[in-house]
């Protein structure tokens, strides 16, 4: 008895020890994973459990939304990154649809003249007060020579004043130095016109007597020697007659737009048999 | 009497909250055995009888909830604490580092045990795990054991005044 006494302990420890071996030898060879005890155990850690389902379900789609973020951040920016791309070329294919319209309308209207002409591109404006003029990329190395027509669709645009190797300057029909000889397509009225300043003109020398009504078409008259016979000028914006001037103050809208000029065609000889660049 | 029915429900809790904190620090890959921990502690600081009886509880729930086999973990968790037992006649609970080490190569051996028998036992091909859980396993309890320690010190002298009188 006093063995164990003093020895109880041990004694215990060791009936446990044995205990669990046996368990573990007992469920090596029939344990089929419905223990009563696992049963209970099963129950009685599943709240917890589910608690922590829940919270590393809620830390994991936290996180699966934050990465998904930083990766939609990402694509927006090279969404973003693409349109602007996508812009640029587009703008491209704009510029280039609406130049071969252009370029269309240009070759309409070569088509339809009976002159051998040069095409030239609009390098620079000079819109100023004093001059209206432009800058185009072709010269004397192009056959280009001084006081050439210049045309646009629909009509005149003016006329070479400096021709240098490469470039040449062309005066506008509006710039106050301009004077064309035109005559009103309606009543073959024949007068001068002569610019009057930005986007605009007039036609001079037409007696009272005469026969000018709002939206009449002025055309090039031919003589002079500059202008060839038959090119749109203009349309007859406002018609004043006053009693103390023999003439009457024809004021005249251009045709063509100079503020969109980028292509125009100078002519340069009277016979189309020539070479036309 | 309390601490021997409060034991399975600490058994229970302590295993709950380490299922839970493995669940979300390592998203259920790595075990944090903060129960095996306890073991050891219950070796330094119980009593052979209650000390023994706690690693009984404590491998007896821990193999309801994850052991292939019931009794494989209650049979390891006996053979810590009378380690541990054995251990704190000639380990100072002070000196830190054989704790950590003693902690280390205790969750080693039970891992490579716990291979060994599944391998041989149960015929379960696990032996890739040593390097790939085992370790960093081990490693956990090894560097958890010492901050259990020190916690479970600051406990006893808040809620005794002084050092636990087992």
């Amino acid at each position: 008895m006093f063995f164990f006494r003093n020895y109880k302990s041990l004694i215990l420890v060791a009936l446990i020890f044995i205990f669990a071996l046996i368990m573990l030898s007992y469920n090596v060879k029939y344990d089929k994973g419905e223990g009563f005890f696992r049963k209970i155990v099963l129950e009685a850690v599943a709240p917890f459990q589910s608690f922590s389902h829940f919270i590393v379900k809620s830390v994991d789609d936290s996180w699966e939304r934050y990465v998904t973020l930083v990766g939609l951040v990402e694509k927006n920016k090279q969404l973003t990154k693409t349109i602007h791309e996508l812009k640029a070329e587009l703008l491209i294919y704009k510029e280039g649809y609406l130049e071969a319209k252009r370029l269309g309308t240009l070759l309409a209207l070569r088509e339809s003249l009976d002159y051998a002409s040069v095409a030239a591109r609009v390098i620079a404006k000079k819109q100023t007060a004093l001059s209206k003029t432009i800058v185009i990329d072709k010269g004397s190395f192009d056959g280009l020579r001084t006081d050439m027509p210049v045309v646009a669709p629909p009509g005149l645009v003016g006329r070479l004043i400096n021709v240098s190797w490469n470039v040449s300057k062309v005066l506008l029909i509006t710039d106050e130095n301009s004077n064309v000889d035109a005559i009103l397509h309606r009543t073959r009225v024949q007068g001068i016109f002569s610019g009057a300043g930005l986007h605009e003109g007039k036609l001079k020398y037409i007696t009272k007597n005469q026969d000018v009504i709002r939206g009449d078409t002025i055309i090039s008259s031919g003589m002079g020697g500059v202008f060839p016979k038959g090119l749109l000028i203009g349309q007859v914006k406002n018609v004043e007659k006053h009693d103390k001037e023999l003439f009457l103050k024809i004021d005249v809208t251009p045709f063509v737009d100079f503020s969109k000029l980028e292509e125009v065609l100078v002519l340069v000889s009277e016979e189309k048999e020539g070479k036309q660049k | 009497m309390m601490y021997y029915l409060l034991l399975p429900l600490l058994s229970l809790l302590v295993i709950a909250l380490q299922t839970v904190l493995a669940d979300i620090i390592f998203l259920g890959r790595l075990a944090i055995e903060i129960s095996f921990i306890v073991v050891i502690y219950a070796g330094f600081r119980l009593d052979l009888a209650k000390g023994a009886l706690l690693a009984f509880v404590f491998g007896f729930v821990l193999d309801c909830l994850t052991s292939p086999v019931i009794g494989l973990f209650t049979v390891i968790y006996i053979l810590a604490f009378l380690c541990s037992f054995i251990l704190s006649f000639i380990l100072d609970i002070e000196k830190i580092h054989f704790i950590a080490l003693f902690g280390f190569l205790c969750a080693l051996i039970k891992e490579i045990f716990v291979i060994i028998f599944c391998n041989l036992v149960l015929n379960f091909d696990t032996v890739m795990n040593i390097p790939v859980i085992c370790l960093p396993q081990a490693i956990i309890i090894g560097l958890l054991t010492p901050l259990f320690f020190y916690l479970m010190r600051r406990l006893e002298v808040f809620l005794w005044k002084t050092v636990s009188p087992y």
